[in-house]
């Protein structure tokens, strides 16, 4: 391999118009971006460290146009097709390039709700404030007493003229300490037919007197969730997003927000994983490759996650024909498959790792969830099963939607 | 082959069509325990399906594996008795390792719908039961899969210290047919006191891999179309079926079941389709896909038709209803030629070696 010329500009979209110019350039790029052992070191590492690196990986990306490259060119993006877009996360994945995990909801959440319900202003404010001030979002959806049950939270937002006042508490928010802004639902008319007919939509300056965020210790250890508490908070009404009391159905394109690029990128990450296993077995066997049990189960979820990859590309080939929301089922059977191979894969390093796996080490952020660490690997996996809407919810979703049992 | 994707649906739906028609023919043939499965057979037979792989030359209608693979989908949809696997395979190997003469002997019989037979016992053949001398057989061929009214065995022999694949003439071998508990398939013992035999020239160890990749995605298809069709049977019956003054589809314990089905046969789905595509084409790749989507596709199976029966309730207990012919051919899909520990050994080994 050629020495990467670090002193060169890199123009990836320069290349958009030939597809293997346009993954050769990416590849070069990232072969002089990504720093060698970044991964190890951010084992442990303290949290504002992660963050400065964080923020240093999304003004790379931003560079050379690959931090939002699936955006419309209106609004600072690239408008780069599935296809491209699968070619670079390829290349990521192949680079053991860093994920941009702080800009999650920025980078597809926000523009997913902008673009189809933001006004003209909501859109130039604040998906410019992504490409060009690295803006952090956060969602706050999830109540203590409104989690699979979203549509019964009771957040209030009342109207005073130009403002909505709002009092309540969220939960679940990811890095809503280090959030600019948070996507909020609340309550609107208490008094609706439905209880989904009575929430809207809103941008929340999380710099805004009254929001209180609390950090939640989770069983790995770490602090990413966030509570968030509104005491007699004023939101301008200007940043309602969409119509009042139109919420509920704007949140659904929210939630549905590019999860299938992002469980694309996980997906090949997990088989870069695999593929780097199984090269380290043919140089040496380990001893849990002569277990019966276990090298069926190591194959079998190989399989699966063949299965799984395959889906994804269905699910694309789908979307890439008929962009429609709707316009393929897959998407919540992507969403099971992927989460619980995840439950049955981390499981499965945690039986191969006997007492080893058991041991404390400081957990690593921002590789996907295949790390090596195996304990905080398998703890991990609930973050699929539970977050976006729990897995329970997800099969009565595909047993009344895609299989048409009655409600 | 180059038929493209909307030649393959539409086959698919031309089998679809007549194989909806035959599900009386298929009842009764399981009812009764009858040999051949009539007039089914002789429908197919007449269709061309027999002659599917068979090239033009030899009246065959030359198509490629992709619509093999469509025809083993739909057989495995209606749990057809069809003894299709055998000859198609058959026909391959002659067609890809047979010399002229071989393939003039047999393409077109088996084109007919003649039909053959060959060992199904696991991932491996059997090469030491029998033993090829003079151009004769001795000894046994052991489970072998199509052989009611086959014309040809296809067996794996010794010659000396070396492998080979004979075809002999079924006619004067005494088979000893072994009912199975799936009336749809059949396996057989055949004993050769010097039977008269052709051996293939080509490497044996290629032609067991050809005829382990075919019966491995024959069988993954029938696989996914039987585990479809039999989730559409159960989600149906579930829409219909009330207790407790609803239906019984609204619990969700059951809707969940019936999710999680969903998922797993949509994943076997797309991993056979893909490991079938590659055979299409005749990639080297399909050497490690093939037994992922064998075990993936039989376990999906077995697991869904299990639960079919359990969903249905005491009528999926009965001989009258359909659930269990799906539930034995499930079981069997996983034991034939090698069950699925046997295919992730398999595939365990590729993954090392390549």
């Amino acid at each position: 391999m050629a020495p990467a010329d670090k002193s060169r500009r890199f123009s990836p979209m320069a290349h958009r118009d030939d597809l293997d110019a346009f993954r050769a350039e990416v590849r070069a790029w990232l072969q002089a971006i990504v720093p060698e052992g970044w991964f190890a070191r951010s084992a442990g590492a303290p949290e504002g460290e992660y963050l400065a690196f964080q923020r240093w990986w999304f003004d790379e990306l931003q560079k050379v146009g690959l931090a939002t490259p699936h955006w419309p060119k209106d609004w600072g993006g690239e408008e780069l097709t599935l296809r491209h877009q699968v070619i670079v996360s390829e290349e990521m994945v192949r680079a053991g390039a860093p994920n941009p995990d702080l800009f999650v909801i920025s980078l597809y959440h926000l523009p997913a709700t902008l673009f189809a319900h933001g006004s003209p202003a909501q859109r130039e404010r604040y998906l410019k404030g992504v490409t060009e001030r690295g803006e952090i979002w956060c969602q706050g959806f999830s109540e203590p007493n409104a989690g699979s049950d979203l549509a019964s939270l009771r957040t209030r937002a009342e109207r005073r003229d130009d403002i909505f006042v709002v009092n309540g508490q969220k939960v679940w928010s990811s890095f809503a300490a280090h959030a600019d802004y948070c996507l909020l639902l609340a309550r609107t008319d208490v008094n609706a037919p439905k209880k989904q007919a009575g929430i809207s939509y809103f941008i929340l300056d999380m710099k805004a007197p009254g929001v209180t965020v609390r950090r939640i210790k989770q069983m790995t250890g770490q602090s990413e969730f966030c509570e968030i508490f509104l005491d007699n908070v004023e939101i301008p009404a200007e940043n309602l997003i969409g119509a009042e009391n139109a919420g509920w159905m704007i949140a659904q394109s929210t939630l549905s927000a590019e999860r299938g690029l992002i469980i694309f990128d996980l997906a090949e990450r997990m088989h870069d994983a695999f593929q780097r296993e199984i090269a380290a077995a043919r140089v040496a066997r380990p001893a849990w490759w002569e277990d019966d049990e276990l090298r069926r189960a190591f194959v079998a979820h190989y399989g699966d996650l063949q299965a799984l990859r395959l889906m994804i590309q269905r699910m694309l080939r789908e979307l890439e024909a008929n962009a429609e929301t709707g316009a393929s089922s897959l998407p919540p059977l992507i969403k099971v498959q992927w989460s619980e191979l995840l439950r049955r894969h981390t499981d499965f390093w945690l039986k191969a790792g006997g007492l080893e796996a058991q041991k404390y080490s400081p957990p690593l952020t921002g590789g996907g969830h295949v790390t090596g660490n195996r304990l905080q690997d398998f703890m991990w996996s609930y973050s699929w099963t539970i977050a976006g809407g729990a897995n329970e919810i997800i099969k009565t979703l595909i047993a009344e939607r895609v299989l048409g049992l009655p409600r | 082959m180059s038929e493209t994707d909307a030649d393959i649906e539409e086959l698919r739906a031309s089998f679809r069509a007549v194989l909806e028609d035959a599900a009386g023919d298929i009842r009764r043939h399981v009812d009764a325990g009858a040999a051949r499965c009539e007039p089914l057979c002789a429908k197919a037979a007449e269709l061309g399906w027999f002659s599917l792989m068979t090239p033009e030359a030899f009246g065959g209608l030359g198509l490629g594996r992709a619509a093999a693979a469509a025809l083993y989908e739909e057989l495995g949809r209606v749990i057809a008795p069809l003894p299709m696997m055998g000859a198609m395979i058959a026909t391959e190997i002659i067609a890809a390792h047979g010399d002229a003469a071989q393939k003039a002997a047999w393409l077109p019989r088996l084109a007919a719908g003649e039909g053959a037979a060959l060992s199904a016992s696991g991932v491996a053949p059997n090469w030491d039961d029998s033993r090829f001398a003079a151009g004769a057989l001795t000894g046994h061929a052991r489970e072998l899969l199509d052989s009611d009214a086959a014309a040809l065995l296809v067996v794996a022999a010794r010659e000396g210290d070396a492998a080979r694949w004979v075809l002999a003439a079924a006619d004067g071998v005494t088979v000893e047919t072994e009912e199975l508990v799936d009336r749809t398939r059949g396996l057989a013992t055949a004993r050769f006191d010097n039977v008269q035999g052709a051996a293939l020239t080509a490497d044996p160890d290629i032609v067991a891999s050809d005829v382990l990749t075919h019966a491995s995605l024959a069988i993954a298809c029938d696989s996914v179309g039987g585990a479809k069709a039999v989730l559409d049977l159960t989600v149906a019956y579930l829409k219909t079926r009330e207790q407790f003054g609803k239906p019984i589809g609204s619990f969700q314990a059951l809707k969940h079941r019936c999710a999680e089905h969903k998922v797993a046969i949509e994943a076997a789905d797309a991993l056979v389709q893909e490991a079938v595509a590659h055979w299409a084409r005749n990639d080297p790749g399909v050497a490690l896909l093939t037994p992922l989507a064998k075990a993936l596709a039989c376990d999906v199976y077995a697991a869904m038709a299990t639960d079919a029966v359990q969903l249905h309730g005491g009528i999926g207990f009965t001989w009258e209803h359909v659930c269990h012919l799906y539930l034995k051919r499930a079981k069997l899909n996983q034991a034939l030629f090698g069950g699925s520990a046997a295919h992730r050994d398999l595939a365990a080994r590729l993954l090392l070696a390549a």
